[in-house]
């Protein structure tokens, strides 16, 4: 998308850390971000070099990371696929909608497809109850999703 | 009731107001100019004044909480304030809604209610998932510092990373701090010792937002929106689920249930009924068609058990089945429970299994009973509420649809077969190893 | 901080109680004699977190049940627990089923069953039947967080105590939960091994049993086992501990909080390394050195004549060499026996004692109070003393500054200062007590100074030694015999070159591999679990040790007493009695029995002086430009008894050299490098590890992997070619 960047992940952690005062942990959430929009997931040594740079253990970082939903600690495809299963988005389709992309890539929610693309998930309500079925297609929230535009989401990740 | 214009959403009804000039066209940042002018505790009077209350699900005094700060030359430590943007509650949509619509509106509030506790920090927290809401406020932070309008207060977005539970609020400051978002046993309460031990304004994005318009119309006025006098002023109501005309309206308290959905909602659509509303949201009783004249203020709702929460009103047709609903909201708490406390973290799971076997016919009468029974030992007995509204919305599904939950005991399965848009349904928890429904069949 | 705190009356279940203002809610409760059950709340873990729900109370005034732990006493309140109201009866009862439902009931085959909080809660509080019909959460099991440690994920109840501990006590940030709800787990990292100083802590705070010691799996149940309050003798703290013992073995270590000394914490060497009681190589009986035929065993009788030749042989021209690990009474009856008996008064300690301290006493928890804390020497505290380190880190916690060296302007305005010598050097504490004297801290409240010594009872075997005789002698000419006595010293360099001057030696030893092979006579030793007798702390505190354990072979005392008789002096066998003879001359006449359970900080006025008191602070050796100071320091995992412990070979440190971080960037070393030390043309090449703990200018290493090297060394990092190089 943009340029490579050429600070390396230390240096942007540290950048980081100057928003919060000294001393205290509160960029572990930005870091484990930038280390994982790097290297796509949280692999041992992506939280090794997080916990370097922020003075904390791997282990602490590897717990704080594990409960949040956001942070993969297994490898993810380079597309991530999210279907609000929740209930606003289940009265209207959202189950037809899950199951489209189950049909249309081939996989069960929680795994990523053989070629290592695209990544699907089922998850909470995305905030968007307004417009169902709410889908988060590489975070960018697509409105108002119906079982037959899947194929066209997925060929669209595909080609991109 | 006389027309109550839009105040939170103001200029932003048709189209988003997002740049700086256009939300000063608007008569953005006045307010904050007039507030700088006034003592920090002339614009906390306005608050208690104007009896506004917290948007973001408890309904606490807003200007109360601000008088709780102690002022800075008591304490030698910062005071911070802290949005709460979390916003994750099922059929909860408003804040988003503030963050992509008028986010300078925010802005201006959160440097108000800084002046109103003399803090110089303060942190919007906002959910992970929220990308485009954060760019839009990050875009209008920026802008607003560029033009010199943060004087000498700092403001820190802080993104989430995907937890409802980092809603609650010491749990948002357990985040914060870049830790587990698990909450802290309270007291000491925030505004004593919020994030790094510091005293802490915690609100709600709504709730901030709605500052500016507070002191625009002053305390006094904006007491007589609405329905005084607890329920003052506008919300921004999430209105979803089967209706013909889903959305963010934002209305006076005090409009019923039904207007919102058969006037404003248009009803529900292809000729169905309505069984029940998702009332507040997915932590309170469900409210049955019987009690849709009910107004939508706090004193109303609450003389009938009910809670006006986060504004949701979320319209379930007559084609749903509530044991499938009931497990569907107990899926959800169960993957949200942050798993400090003993109660919550056994009892979401259990009532997951106990539902789960209900729904699929693998259950007794005697089933029923228990499930009641776990959820009244998880109220009034967890660390913080999530405990608690599982059990709630759980318990009032039970209760109120008790018919149809031993249909499914006696009928040895569910009874709607696969006619409710709620068959089957797969919930994230499933994607969870120890998931109690980990044998979920393959969907297809 | 001045004045009384205010006291608050407090009614609970109808019993009026008066505490001081803020006492927690349970404490307040126990005042009252009444229980409020707890799992989570442990105050010694910091602040409550109200996460297990086992202690819910009503409180006047609250709509809601409240989790007592999380309150504190204020004036006029008004508590009921579960003995008298209905509601938190309730609440208890629900939070036992709740923890029950996923908890297995193994209880017939788990080592926790019968010492386990949560079988006696059930029994008490709990419900009788279980309504949970559906799968437990289920997890492999048991799985080993370190070599000494495993851990049952289905047992665990998530109190989070073991990662508080890890997180605020220890501060390793090692053990830690992940993942979310019911999907929550204890872990370490990635399955690496949970390593430290302190790791066993977490079996004793775990109130199920999830955590357990491996060595102790299957090895005994509650009543066939009896706990022995003693003494741990591994380092110069003392920490109070209890031996269990199942059929005279002692299969557990269990710490026996001392508030003062070690507040219930032990280090994982006092904890697990009793094993080396029963090492393969222990020597049981006497072993003789045969011209020409090696080694053999020898009977008691042939022994005691042996000793007898060489000590006759050698009158007044013995050297004993002793291990500062002795007890008061043992010490006392080898100095009676050679000074008295055999007019050779000359001993050698592995390092020097003094009694200048003694205007600074203080308990070692009076360190976690202090504003400010110097900590002064080059060995890190851990290696040491471990347990100071933990006084340290509740310092620190608690606000203290903690400074590497003196900063005059910041030691005088403070109130409470404590001065810490962590060797090496120090001429046995009178170098800190000088310094304590300058900064004018004596007399002062709060205010005192340590010095953390390398034996455990050096400063106890130093005055007994001085007080068994009269007389003085002066030093032999040549040395006729040399008496070793314990594993310390036979494992010290320093004393194999004086064997190699000597014309015979006798060692108490406790292990083959160390003094047979160079012994004329090896006479079998005991460890301080065998043995009664007195301990003094580096706090200069009279502790009392207890027999724990039989011992494969007669207790040193029994056989000296005969050896005594035999050279006319009288020497009592029973520990008591010789300690009667000792407190005479250095205790004040305190009597054994009196030396307490949890022994109190004394003075001894009547202690001998070691030291003139005008000692100097010594001039550290300045290395040459460029190069730095090697630092080889004695590790806490290392010695004789840690070696034969299994279970604690992973936690020895490696071959590396610790640096710096300036030192280290200077030189472009980064962490992990492998680097090369030389000096006089011998070079080491060991892996650098990078630490905040270490001083500029100070490259430390584990003495076993310095190779003898010392002094100013130079320092690069390897070149690639080195490395690959055999
Ligand atoms: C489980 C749970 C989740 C919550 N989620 C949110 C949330 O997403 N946004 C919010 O503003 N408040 C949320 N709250 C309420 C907050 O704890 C807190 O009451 C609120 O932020 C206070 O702001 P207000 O007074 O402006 O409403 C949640 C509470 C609980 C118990
Ligand atoms: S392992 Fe033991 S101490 Fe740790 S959380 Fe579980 S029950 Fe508590
Ligand atoms: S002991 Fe109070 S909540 Fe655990």
């Amino acid at each position: 998308m943009s340029a490579p960047d050429v600070r390396s992940l230390y240096d942007e952690i540290q950048a980081v850390r100057t928003r919060y005062p000294e001393g205290t942990r509160s960029a572990v959430l930005p870091a484990l971000r930038l280390a994982q929009e790097r290297y796509g997931w949280l692999s041992r040594e992506a939280i090794e070099e997080v916990a370097e740079a922020l003075e904390l253990t791997p282990a602490y970082c590897y717990s704080v990371a594990s409960f949040y939903d956001m942070f993969h600690l297994e490898p993810v495809g380079r597309h991530t696929i999210e279907v609000c299963t929740n209930v606003c988005c289940a009265l209207v389709n959202a189950q037809a909608v899950l199951s489209a992309f189950v049909r249309e890539l081939g996989i069960q929610p929680g795994e990523t497809t053989p070629d290592g693309e695209v990544t699907l998930r089922a998850v909470e309500c995305l905030g968007g109850c307004s417009t169902p079925t709410i889908v988060a297609v590489d975070h960018r929230y697509r409105q108002s999703v119906a079982p037959e535009d899947v194929p066209a989401i997925v060929e669209e990740l595909r080609n991109g | 009731m006389a027309e109550t214009p839009t105040l939170v959403l103001a200029g932003a009804e048709e189209a988003p107001l997002r740049s700086l000039a256009a939300y000063r066209e608007a008569g953005g940042y006045l307010q904050l100019e007039r507030a700088r002018a006034m003592t920090p505790q002339a614009v906390t009077q306005e608050l208690i004044d104007s009896n506004l209350r917290g948007r973001g699900g408890a309904f606490f005094p807003t200007g109360r909480k601000a008088s709780f700060i102690p002022s800075p030359d008591k304490v030698a430590r910062p005071i911070y304030v802290a949005v709460n943007a979390d916003e994750s509650e099922p059929g909860t949509f408003k804040d988003r809604e503030i963050m992509l619509r008028v986010p300078h509106r925010l802005i201006e509030g959160c440097l108000i209610a800084a002046h109103a506790v003399q803090s110089k920090r303060v942190y919007i927290y906002i959910r992970g998932e929220y990308l485009a809401e954060y760019e839009s406020v990050q875009a209008a932070l920026d802008e607003a510092r560029e033009a010199g309008i943060l004087g000498d207060v700092e403001i820190v977005i802080h993104r989430g990373a995907g937890a409802y539970i980092c809603g609650e609020e010491t749990a948002l400051l357990e985040s914060l701090e870049g830790k587990r978002g698990q909450p802290r046993s309270k007291p000491p309460f925030p505004a004593i010792s919020g994030v790094y031990s510091s005293p802490t304004l915690i609100n709600n994005v709504e709730t901030i937002t709605t500052m500016p318009k507070v002191l625009e119309l002053g305390g006094e006025e904006y007491a007589k929106l609405g329905a005084p006098p607890d329920s003052t002023g506008t919300r921004i109501f999430c209105l979803s689920g089967n209706v013909a005309r889903p959305g963010a309206y934002e209305l006076p308290h005090g409009v019923t249930v039904r207007h919102l959905i058969e006037e404003i909602g248009g009803g529900v659509p292809g000729g169905r009924t309505l069984k029940a509303v998702m009332m507040g949201g997915s932590s309170f009783p469900v409210m049955t068609p019987e009690d849709l004249d009910t107004p939508l203020d706090a004193t109303s709702l609450g003389r009938k058990g009910y809670f006006i929460g986060s504004g949701v009103v979320t319209v379930i047709d007559d084609r749903a089945c509530m044991v499938q609903f009931a497990l569907r909201a107990g899926q959800f708490y169960m993957h949200e429970s942050c798993g400090k406390c003993t109660p919550c973290r056994v009892g979401t799971r259990w009532l997951v299994q106990l539902l789960r076997a209900i729904e699929r016919g693998e259950a007794s009468e005697r089933d029923l009973e228990l499930v009641l029974d776990v959820c009244d030992r998880m109220i009034g007995k967890c660390l913080c509420v999530l405990g608690d509204s599982d059990a709630m919305i759980v318990a009032s599904c039970v209760t109120k649809f008790r018919d149809e939950f031993r249909a499914h005991v006696e009928h040895g399965g569910c009874p709607f077969g696969h006619d409710s848009q709620l068959d089957g349904l797969y919930a994230p928890v499933d994607q969870h190893a120890h998931a109690p429904a980990a044998e979920a069949e393959a969907l297809v | 901080m001045s004045g009384a705190p205010e006291l608050v009356r407090v009614t609970i279940d109808d019993r009026e109680v008066q505490v001081p203002k803020g006492t927690g809610l349970v404490e307040t409760a126990l005042a009252a004699g009444i229980e409020i059950p707890v799992f989570c709340y442990e105050p010694r873990l910091g602040p409550p977190v109200g996460a297990c729900r086992m202690c819910l109370v009503e409180v006047e005034g609250m709509p809601k049940l409240q989790a007592g732990c999380t309150l504190t006493a204020q004036d006029g309140m008004v508590v009921k627990t579960a003995r008298t109201s209905e509601k938190a009866a309730e609440g208890q009862n629900a939070t036992l089923e709740f923890i029950l439902v996923n908890h297995p009931l193994d209880c017939p085959v788990c080592d926790k069953g019968g010492e386990c909080p949560l079988q006696d809660l059930t029994f008490r509080y709990g419900p009788g039947t279980t309504r949970m019909r559906f799968e437990k959460l289920t997890f492999e099991k048991p799985i080993p967080i370190s070599p000494a440690i495993s851990l049952d994920r289905e047992r665990c109840i998530l109190c989070y105590r073991c990662t508080r501990f890890s997180e605020t006590v220890s501060e390793d940030g090692q053990l830690v939960s992940a993942n979310r709800g019911a999907m929550t787990v204890i872990t370490t990292f990635e399955d690496q091994p949970y390593t430290g100083p302190f790791t066993g802590n977490v079996t004793e705070l775990c109130p199920v049993g999830a955590l357990l010691p491996t060595q102790y799996r299957f090895e005994g149940r509650p009543w066939e086992i009896v706990n022995v309050p003693t003494v741990c003798g591994l380092c110069p703290v003392g920490c109070n501990i209890s031996a269990t013992v199942r059929e005279g073995k002692v299969k557990r270590i269990l710490s026996r909080n001392h508030p003062e000394i070690d507040e219930g914490w032990l280090c994982d060497k006092g904890r697990f390394a009793f094993t080396h009681l029963r090492a393969p190589d222990r020597i049981v009986d006497p072993i003789k050195r045969v011209r020409r035929r090696g080694f053999e065993p020898i009977s008691w009788t042939e022994a005691l004549d042996e000793a007898e030749r060489l000590l006759r042989g050698a009158r007044g021209r013995i050297v004993t060499a002793l291990s500062g690990s002795e007890t008061v009474e043992l010490a006392y009856a080898l100095g009676t026996l050679l000074r008295r008996g055999l007019d050779s008064h000359q001993a050698v300690l592995p390092e020097e004692v003094s009694s200048a301290l003694d205007a600074y006493r203080l308990p070692l928890s009076a360190i976690r109070e202090a504003d400010v804390v110097v900590v002064l020497g080059d060995v890190p505290v851990v290696e040491h003393a471990p347990i100071v380190d933990l006084w340290i880190k509740a310092a620190r916690r608690r606000g203290a500054t903690i400074l590497r060296e003196v900063d005059e302007e910041a030691v005088r305005g403070a109130e409470r200062v404590v001065l810490i010598w962590s060797g090496p050097g120090g001429r046995g504490g009178a170098t800190v007590a000088k310094l304590a004297e300058r900064l004018g801290l004596a007399g002062r409240e709060g205010c005192g100074a340590f010095h953390l010594p390398e034996t455990p009872n050096g400063r106890g075997v130093a005055d007994a030694w001085a007080a068994c005789c009269d007389e003085e002698g002066s030093e032999p000419e040549s040395i006729g015999l040399l008496v070793v006595s314990g594993d310390e010293a036979a494992g010290d360099p320093s004393v194999r070159s004086l064997a190699e001057r000597a014309d015979a030696v006798i060692a108490i030893s406790m292990f083959h591999g160390l003094a047979v092979g160079w012994a004329d006579l090896v006479l079998p030793g005991t460890s301080y679990l065998e043995r009664d007798g007195t301990f003094v702390n580096l706090e200069g505190r009279l502790q009392r040790l207890r027999r724990t354990a039989t011992p494969p072979c007669p207790d040193e005392l029994e056989w000296i007493s005969q050896l005594a008789a035999r050279f006319g002096v009288e020497i009592s066998p029973h520990p008591a009695a010789v300690f009667a003879e000792v407190s005479e001359r250095v205790y004040g006449g305190l009597a054994f029995g009196e030396v307490g359970e949890r022994a109190p900080l004394r003075g001894y006025p009547e202690a001998p002086e070691h030291v003139a008191p005008e000692a100097l602070p010594e001039h550290e050796p300045k290395p040459r430009a460029g190069d730095l100071r090697l630092v080889a320091y004695k590790p806490l995992f290392s010695g004789a008894a840690v070696e034969r412990v299994p279970e604690l070979q992973f936690q020895r440190p490696s071959a590396e050299v610790a640096l710096a971080r300036a030192d280290a960037r200077a030189r472009g070393i980064a962490d992990g490098d492998l680097v090369t030390l030389s000096s006089n043309g011998r070079a080491l090449e060991l892996r650098a590890r990078l630490s905040r703990e270490v001083r500029p200018g100070v490259a430390l290493v584990a003495a076993e992997h310095a190779h003898g090297l010392t002094g100013s060394v130079s320092l690069a990092r390897s070149t690639p070619e080195e490395v690959e190089a055999p």
